[in-house]
């Protein structure tokens, strides 16, 4: 009898995110157990519980999900699975905290997609806003387009988090190569002069991009709104907006709204835990993996 | 059919995930963890699960109890057991730390070498277990004075510690464990002056006996060692080790045996008892009796 693929689901949080236990299970695994309340400390001592009790060919069967709210101590526990693996005894792992590598790697992917479409262009020199840019999928977001050479600048309402934040995902997350820089919310009318792209990834129900900032950014080409709760936080762009030319722009600027970006993060997620499955040697997943099967998928996906 | 069910309860706030996958490997189809669960909670979870299925169903569900405590995890143990209202029972298995099962091949696998390779029993050999009051020298040193070894837990800083664990397991379970207390090699000498049978279950990674320390014993037949991170408990047993000479021990003509030959029974010991949940007509009640029982069936 074929042993079932088991999924070890760690989180820092209370509970698992019920969005990633239906992907776990849709994309293959069989069993999703959680793990709650999981501390960094304690990842070693579950990873090599975990990898020591079937033989290296069900190890194949077995990975590990690191969830959680948090981008860097999901990007550590990460990091100290790794290193706890005893090869052979040695299994997959994938961090998505808040799912925020996945929705990250749907939009920038997403946005590359209509840079090309529209405008023949990448992200290389681009200059990115990512507004309200502090939380988990504005910063995987902003080193993603930043890995792709895009200038990013991760606006917050206080100036000092939004530079705390930069100063983590250049050191942490961007391997001292990317170009991110801060921003406070009060400028961003200044800001929007030079951008290119934005990103609005702040909470639900808040505008964070007016009409009158659309119509004050001369070189916008791409803005993507990750809210599907009403009111946008992009003027213009509605959930369904998928490349739709934004109302109000003077440089014929367009817009990708929620569910767009929703359909290559989930298509994204599943994938990379499908890959975890079907991978002959272990792999250890995140931001950078994702968007690469983002970018996949929609290469293969033309809309 | 209906899906097969186990119930997972854990008073800490995490499963094992070495428990999660044994369970799942052993054919339980669905696994429900149920974490920081208090002893006055285990009679009404073990009702509740009793309740929804019908007699045929409650075949196909069990209850597994894990934890870090041997004295909590019996008592959880015992609580089910007195919830159950037949024909409404279920299979109980307690394990916690994978300590019953791992203490029942550590003995087994020591009880095989000194019968073989010195013709001896545990009855009438005198038994030291190092790391004893840990959840696998505790389970360990039951088992072996239950199977009439005369047996002594040592802790490594405190004799009252020992005292406290000899006290409460004996008049637990009627076992004969004596406390012992042995910081440095001249008490673990002293200790090991007519020993037949060294069990180490301390902490990975920690040498407890040195090769300064077995050049000095004479009497001993079997040493068995759990731990598998290097370096050994005891110099000189490696982790694959079954019955092989002990050479550091030069005045007598001792055996070793190591954490994998040991970890192999354990494995199946432990799968044993969970397939035997699902197998079994009637409900099965599984401790670290039925684990030894196991163990030393295995090993014939």
């Amino acid at each position: 009898m074929e042993k079932p693929f088991i999924l070890h689901m760690l989180t820092t949080a209370k509970n698992l995110s019920p969005f990633d236990v239906n992907m776990a299970m849709d994309a293959g695994w069989v069993s999703a157990i959680p793990y709650t309340n999981i501390e960094a400390s304690e990842v070693q001592g579950l990873v090599q519980d975990a990898i020591f009790s079937r033989s290296a060919k069900n190890l194949k069967r077995t990975a590990i999900f690191v969830g959680g709210r948090d981008t860097k101590q999901a990007m550590d526990m990460l990091k100290i699975a790794k290193r706890s693996m005893v090869p052979p005894f040695e299994v997959s792992v994938f961090a998505d905290p808040s799912g925020a590598f996945t929705t990250a790697a749907g939009m920038v992917a997403a946005v590359e997609r209509e840079l090309e479409k529209h405008f023949q262009t990448t992200f290389e020199g681009k200059n990115v806003l990512a507004l309200g840019g502090t939380g988990p999928v504005g910063q995987a977001a902003a080193v993603i387009a930043a890995k792709a050479g895009a200038n990013v600048r991760i606006i917050g309402r206080q100036l000092e988090k939004a530079q705390h934040t930069a100063d983590l995902c250049n050191n942490e997350f961007g391997d001292g190569n990317t170009n991110i820089t801060a921003g406070a919310d009060a400028e961003k009318a200044e800001y929007i002069k030079t951008a290119d792209v934005v990103f609005a990834t702040g909470a639900a129900g808040i505008e964070l991009l007016s009409a009158e900032l659309i119509a004050n950014a001369p070189q916008l080409k791409v803005a993507a709104d990750v809210n599907a709760v009403p009111p946008a936080g992009i003027a213009g762009i509605d959930a369904m907006s998928n490349g739709s030319p934004i109302a109000g722009s003077i440089s014929g600027a367009v817009g990708i709204g929620a569910l767009a970006i929703g359909n290559v993060k989930y298509q994204a997620q599943n994938l990379l835990l499908k890959r975890m499955i079907h991978s002959e040697k272990p792999v250890y997943l995140h931001f950078e993996h994702a968007f690469e099967v983002a970018r996949e998928y929609i290469k293969t996906h033309k809309a | 059919m209906k899906r097969s069910i186990l119930h997972m309860l854990d008073p800490m706030p995490n499963n094992s995930p070495f428990d999660i996958n044994m369970a799942l490997d052993a054919g339980f189809e669905v696994l429900m963890p149920y974490s920081n669960v208090k002893l006055e909670s285990v009679h009404g979870l073990t009702q509740d699960a009793i309740f929804s299925r019908g007699p045929a169903g409650v075949k196909r569900t069990g209850l597994f109890i894990g934890g870090r405590n041997l004295g909590l995890a019996i008592d959880m143990f015992n609580a089910a057991k007195q919830a159950m209202v037949p024909p409404f029972a279920i299979s109980v298995f307690a394990d916690p730390s994978g300590a019953f099962t791992t203490a029942a091949a550590l003995v087994a696998c020591v009880e095989r070498e000194l019968r073989e390779k010195h013709g001896k029993e545990l009855a009438g050999s005198k038994a030291v277990v190092f790391g004893g009051t840990g959840p696998v020298g505790v389970a360990t040193g039951i088992i072996a004075s239950l199977a009439g070894a005369d047996t002594t837990i040592v802790d490594h800083l405190y004799l009252e510690t020992a005292e406290d664990l000899a006290k409460q397991y004996n008049r637990r379970f009627g076992c004969s464990l004596k406390p012992a207390v042995a910081s440095f090699d001249n008490d673990k000498i002293a200790l090991l002056k007519d020993v037949d049978i060294i069990f180490c279950t301390a902490k990975a990674g920690i040498q407890v006996l040195n090769t300064a320390i077995l050049k000095e014993v004479t009497q001993l037949k079997v040493a068995g060692d759990v731990n598998a991170v290097p370096p050994a408990g005891i110099e000189g047993v490696s982790p694959g080790d079954v019955g092989t000479p002990l050479i550091h021990a030069t005045h007598c003509n001792a055996v070793g045996v190591g954490a994998l030959a040991v970890g192999n029974v354990k494995y199946q010991v432990q799968h044993a008892m969970l397939a035997s949940m699902l197998e079994n007509e009637k409900p099965v009640y599984l401790d670290f009796r039925d684990a030894f029982v196991k163990a030393r069936e295995l090993l014939k």
